[in-house]
């Protein structure tokens, strides 16, 4: 209310909201606030974890199969990348409650840099797995016709592709040709025959080892076999369950950092226009917890989607 | 906004109260203060309930003869999938939290409004946004997977809009969250001086604990239904056991919240209830301190019993034991709470105006509401009776029985202090007894239905159950007119009413001692609390001797 | 006993375990009515007791007795658990499943019960079991949820996709009783139901070597047709259902997917119920199961006589139906499918998603034996 000033004519500081009564008030109720806000956020996530360990458990192998196909490389980095960005993020509310606001606004800028950086990445990976025909929803992945040198596409008589070609029909008619014509010739170490862009998984060595070594459990082998035999197509059809949960769960929490980079674009701003001062900088204690609230779910989500089931020889 | 004329004029005899505090569209669109947020909560909350209950009439109507004759199967289903939709998550969940929390809370406790006015208004519209959805969708052509949304049903084979309508859901379910987190961290810190936790009205623990509930459960629907939209758009596999899926996952975390979720609809209604019994008895409440752990009991127990839902769904039978043991176990503080408010009318001062009638039917409904439930929590009782109409009438005993009345005794006992007029206690009694009369008619042969095995959901049913249906749906007419009345007599009073004194009952709680309307910013100065909660002694500052006193000299 | 004007409040009890849930029904209605009693005679004694007298009377100083809460939580809670434990022993005893049953399949489709005995029978919507054996069902289902339940025998189970689920029962009475599927499986849920006859093993040996019946050839096949087999749920007469129309079709010309035109006579029709992937009515999707196996020489001519006997639009004795067409909420909804002959358009449900719709349609359930993962389903 604008006229709040008028009715009480008591010390308003700066910043102090009329519902409040002292900063204190304030700051307690943000800090709890938010502790409450990431209490509802650990939930969310909780419940895709329970999903995640749910199949995991069902699909050892599947899940090892797709997970040893993930970079570990750009995900390790992307856990670095994270955990300096919270170094950087605590030192900016360490700043702001000294009140220094150059220090603030530079910790402030290297974050939202480090963000940034593992946003990239990200896409960098998305765009991978885009290029390999292992995005999980048909027709987000690369399309390309089926050309007749490189006609060795050994899936032709999956119900899988008859179901999606019926469905996509008149896009991916058009998808195909505007590919084929500008991109053939520019694909010549990497054939992707996949014109309705479905989702392609082919290798299933880890089931067979796992099936040599006789430790697919009862639920693997009903999930893997038709009339006792390994079914490449019902082994891919696991494997895409995995790279589903992979990207619900990165994507979300890509999401997450972009709100993230949101809030610190906004905290960049009233930091330069010296809002906090060590009387006031709770908006960047509350950002603070929710950045690292971000960092910590990667931290959980890295070892479970790159790490586990790596020990398993094969995949790439 | 108060302009400049209501400020310096001298002529204008009432102080602004929140009302008259701007009289824009806009300044009702874009208000934080909490009391304006309830009453726009009222008003949509109200045109959902009468939309659910046009689509209950509906299948009570179909129901009055064994065949499918008025509405075609098809539609059917989409009726009574679309009444479970409407009346529970538009109705039944936001009700008394968004409506009589939001308005009262931060009154009762000394305050000047929630802690955070910016995210309740937020809340609010993320409501409107989930209902304007799902409205779109029932318009489109609406969903007929019942309000489960159980796969692989809703995930394959339904043709209809369960997307758009798990969006609406998904949307309104983080409305729920902000406001159980507005609701909590406001009875953290902005509690008046003196205004300790064993000294705060039962309302506001009861609220606390379902706030709990909210921002523990909400979030878990909320994904699965991400996951149920993902997996009908993508067809990945999560729920579908086709290519891999799991149907009994999806059972897990769709009761993983909407167990508690009843809950969030009932624990409300019981802190309305405490308010009332005790109030209207001029007396302490009985055991103050166990009807307020019962409900943080009850929203703790209540996240551990969700399998009792499946004891048929194939899950084993050592889970089906746990979570019978602890079904069980959360029929106690409810018990607790039954027996205190039974024991709080001893040697009590009793009034029996409309909103402790409500408050006593009630007390019996919610009764046969939670003794049925015991039926259903003993496993081999639940093999025979789940997914029969003796479940549809047990959760009606507790939503309607329990909720609604518990909502429609709060809205009569605030409605002088929520809008500054009386309503005609003549009328407020007869619908009271209506819905009373109304509801046992409709629901009890249900429970007979049940044990005889009519399945629930059939729009097409075995003639032999015809007699009971009957009865049912005769008493749905009366139970109609007993809530459609209070829309027009409580409409009525809003123009033509009585003003209201800032105290009718005299009673000790803080949102009777400031103005009916309340002003802006509700107390003029913060007020200091030092007395118990209920308190009718001179230690609360009410004097009740002097009013019986002059009450004596006018007779 | 033959209840069709008045309800009892039992259902009959036809198996061992009606008696120990009822039991427990009763045991529990006890306790109920001794709390319902207390609670209200509390509420009515106080309230008429402790009215107010005088305006603006307080009542009594009374804060609360921790031995009173005690006790009303100790007392609950003992009684809680005889419940639970109650509860426990009868639902241990139907889910333990005893070592000398006799199997019998059952498999769920929208909306028909398939049943297969191990002795070879088949029936749809029907159950034959003799009395006093005990009876194991391994249950299964092509498509959704669905929940099989008699609750004369006050057994009921859910029948998943993707999984055996099982349940017992040992019929103790002769008569016919109730089957219902009681969890929500779509449009026809409220249809997809039937009876059990419980017989005496005598004529249980005499069904399972081929039932005798007094019928004419055009009744028989209409039983055959409504009820026995089912036909009716997807062969409506209002053109709604899944399949053609068959009223007044006899003799008439028919165009099939692909264009061809043969007409239905005595031949089309056999070859329609015994392989009707073959000829796939124009506008159809080929879902109809074969009935190769499950029906005799015998019904087939039955069925055919019936199908002559329907002249005109409407077929007598099916259930009946209004045949408005409700498409009124739906706009946007893609007429997937024309008519089949029988004049008129057909207006199919609606399909506003696209995965779904593709989905729901083309399940083949020619095998009732399910693999370990229903793959029946084309992807």
């Amino acid at each position: 209310m604008a006229t709040h000033a008028d009715v009480h004519d008591h010390y308003h500081p700066p910043g102090l909201q009329h519902q409040f009564e002292d900063m204190g008030q304030q700051q307690e109720s943000a800090s709890i606030g938010m502790w409450m806000f990431l209490v509802q956020e650990i939930m969310f996530f909780g419940g895709l974890f329970t999903v995640y360990l749910v199949f995991r458990s069902k699909y050892p192998m599947a899940f090892a199969a797709g997970s040893n196909h993930l970079d570990v490389a750009w995900g390790a980095g992307n856990t670095v990348v994270l955990i300096v960005s919270s170094l950087t993020m605590a030192l900016a509310v360490h700043y702001a409650q000294l009140g220094k606001r150059m220090a603030q606004v530079v910790c402030i800028i290297l974050t939202m840099i480090l963000g940034t950086m593992f946003l990239g990445v990200k896409s960098i990976e998305y765009a991978a797995k885009y290029n390999d025909g292992i995005v999980p929803v048909t027709g987000l992945n690369r399309r390309t016709a089926v050309s007749h040198e490189a006609g060795t596409y050994s899936l032709p008589s999956d119900p899988n592709m008859q179901r999606n070609q019926s469905l996509d029909a008149p896009a991916s008619v058009e998808q195909n040709k505007g590919v084929s014509g500008e991109q053939h010739g520019a694909e010549k170490e990497h054939v992707y025959v996949n014109p309705t862009g479905s989702f392609i998984w082919e290798d299933i060595s880890l089931a067979q080892l796992a099936e040599k070594g006789n430790f697919l459990t009862s639920a693997e082998k009903i999930g893997y076999y038709t009339n006792g035999q390994l079914d490449p197509h019902k082994f891919r059809d696991k494997v895409r369950i995995f790279y589903w949960i992979y990207f619900v769960m990165t994507g979300l929490h890509a999401l997450h950092m972009i709100i993230g980079l949101g809030l610190m674009a906004w905290l960049l701003w009233k930091a330069w226009l010296g809002t906090f001062t060590a009387d006031y900088y709770s908006p960047v204690e509350m950002s603070g917890l929710y950045w690292h609230f971000v960092d910590i779910v990667w931290i959980f989500l890295f070892p479970l989607l790159y790490l586990l089931g790596r020990h398993f020889a094969g995949g790439h | 906004m108060q302009n400049v004329d209501t400020i310096n004029s001298g002529y204008i005899e009432k102080p602004t109260n929140y009302l008259t505090n701007g009289y824009t569209l806009k300044s009702w669109l874009l208000t934080k203060d909490h009391k304006r947020i309830a009453i726009l909560y009222l008003i949509v909350i109200s045109i959902f309930f009468l939309m659910g209950g046009l689509y209950a009439a509906t299948i009570r109507l179909e129901l009055l003869t064994p065949q499918s004759d008025m509405l075609e199967t098809q539609t059917y289903n989409k009726v009574f999938t679309q009444h479970g939709i409407l009346m529970i998550f538009f109705f039944l969940i936001p009700s008394i939290p968004a409506v009589l929390g939001n308005f009262f809370v931060p009154i009762m406790i000394g305050a000047k409004d929630l802690a955070f006015p910016r995210i309740n208004l937020l809340s609010w519209y993320l409501y409107m946004i989930g209902g304007v959805l799902t409205l779109w969708a029932l318009m489109q052509g609406g969903v007929d997977t019942g309000w489960t949304f159980y796969a692989p049903y809703s995930t394959t084979f339904s043709n209809s809009y369960v997307t758009a309508v798990g969006l609406g859901i998904f949307v309104n379910g983080f409305s729920s969250i902000l406001t159980g987190l507005n609701l909590i961290v406001t009875t953290h810190t902005m509690r008046a001086p003196g205004m300790t936790w064993f000294r705060l009205p039962l309302f506001v623990w009861a609220l606390y604990a379902t706030s709990l509930v909210m921002i523990l459960g909400t979030p878990v629907i909320a994904i699965t239904i991400l996951l149920l939209a993902v997996e009908r758009l993508a067809q990945i596999g999560i729920f579908d056991p086709a290519i891999g899926g799991d149907p009994i996952l999806f059972q897990h975390l769709f009761w993983f919240y909407s167990h508690p979720a009843v809950y969030i609809m009932v624990l409300p209604g019981m802190g309305v209830i405490s308010e009332l019994i005790s109030n209207f008895s001029r007396k302490k409440i009985f055991g103050y301190e166990f009807i307020a752990f019962s409900s943080i009991a009850i929203a703790v127990f209540g996240f551990l019993v969700w399998g009792h839902h499946m004891f048929v769904s194939g899950q084993s039978i050592y889970a089906g034991l746990v979570f019978s043991f602890l079904t069980m176990v959360v029929a106690i503080p409810s018990a607790i709470k039954m027996f205190n408010w039974t024991a709080t009318l001893y040697k009590g001062s009793i009034l029996f105006d409309t909103p402790m009638l409500y408050a006593l039917g009630f007390l019996g409904l919610f009764l046969i509401g939670g003794l049925t439930g015991l039926f259903l929590g003993s496993m081999g009782l639940d093999i025979h009776l789940t997914d029969t109409y003796f479940v549809v009438a047990h959760f009606h005993y507790v939503m309607v029985g329990g909720q609604v009345i518990a909502y429609l005794g709060g809205i009569h006992y605030w409605w002088s202090k929520m809008t500054g007029k009386m309503y005609s206690e003549f009328w407020g009694k007869i619908s009271a007894m209506l819905v009373f009369v109304g509801f046992n008619l409709t629901f009890f042969p249900q429970f007979i239905l049940g044990y005889q095995g009519m399945p629930r959901r059939y729009a097409a049913y075995p003639e032999e159950f015809q007699v009971l249906n009957i009865f049912s749906t005769a008493g749905a007419s009366v139970l109609g007119v007993g809530l459609v009345m209070p829309v027009i007599y409580l409409t009525h009073s809003l123009i033509w009413g009585k003003d209201a004194p800032a105290n009718p009952w005299l009673l000790p709680g803080l949102e009777w001692r400031i103005p009916s309307p309340p002003p802006t910013e509700n107390f003029e100065t913060t007020p200091i609390v030092t007395w118990e909660a209920y308190d009718f002694t001179e230690e609360s500052g009410l004097d009740l001797e002097s009013a019986r006193n002059k009450n004596k000299v006018t007779v | 006993m033959q209840n069709t004007s008045w309800v009892p409040f039992f259902p009959e009890q036809a198996s061992t375990f009606a008696w120990q849930v009822d039991g427990l029904y009763l045991y529990l209605i006890l306790i109920s009515v001794f709390f319902t009693v207390l609670i209200f005679a509390g509420l009515l004694v106080f309230g008429i007791k402790y009215r107010e007298r005088e305006k603006y009377a307080t009542g009594a100083e009374i804060h609360g007795s921790i031995g009173l809460e005690t006790f009303w939580s100790i007392i609950p809670f003992i009684i809680s658990m005889t419940i639970f434990l109650g509860g426990a022993i009868v639902y241990y005893n139907q889910q333990r499943m005893p070592d000398d049953a006799t199997e019998i399949f059952v498999v769920g489709k929208q909306w028909m019960w398939k049943i297969q005995h191990g002795t070879g029978q088949r029936e749809i919507n029907e159950l034959h079991v003799p009395v006093g054996r005990k009876i194991k069902l391994t249950m299964t289902t092509e498509d959704v949820l669905h929940d099989f339940s008699i609750p004369a025998f006050r057994t009921k189970f859910d029948v998943v996709p993707g999984r055996y689920t099982t349940t017992w029962f040992e019929a103790t009475k002769p008569g016919k009783y109730h089957l219902f599927c009681a969890e929500y499986c779509g449009l026809n849920h409220s249809g997809m139901g039937g009876y059990v006859y419980v017989m005496e093993q005598r004529d249980f040996d005499n069904w399972l070597s081929g039932n005798v019946s007094g019928q004419t050839p055009v009744e028989a096949g209409n039983d055959l047709f409504n009820n026995k087999l089912g036909c009716a749920s997807c062969h409506q007469q209002n053109d709604q259902g899944r399949g053609p129309n068959l009223a007044g079709i006899f003799g008439k010309d028919v165009r099939l997917t692909g264009g061809q035109i043969v007409k239905a006579d005595d031949e089309y029709i056999r070859n329609s119920i015994l392989n009707p992937q073959g000829q796939i009515v124009e506008g159809y999707q080929p879902i109809m199961p074969t009935f190769k196996g499950q029906i005799t020489e015998e019904q087939l001519v039955q069925l055919i006589a019936y199908i002559k006997s329907l002249g005109g639009n409407s077929i007598e004795g099916t259930t009946t139906r209004t045949t408005t067409t409700t498409n009124t909420n739906t706009s946007g909804g893609n007429n997937m499918n024309s008519n089949s002959g029988t004049g008129g358009s057909t207006i199919r449900v609606p399909l506003p998603e696209r995965g779904a719709a593709n989905n729901r349609q083309g399940s083949n359930p020619n095998a009732p034996d399910i693999t370990s993962e229903p793959t029946n389903r084309q992807r």
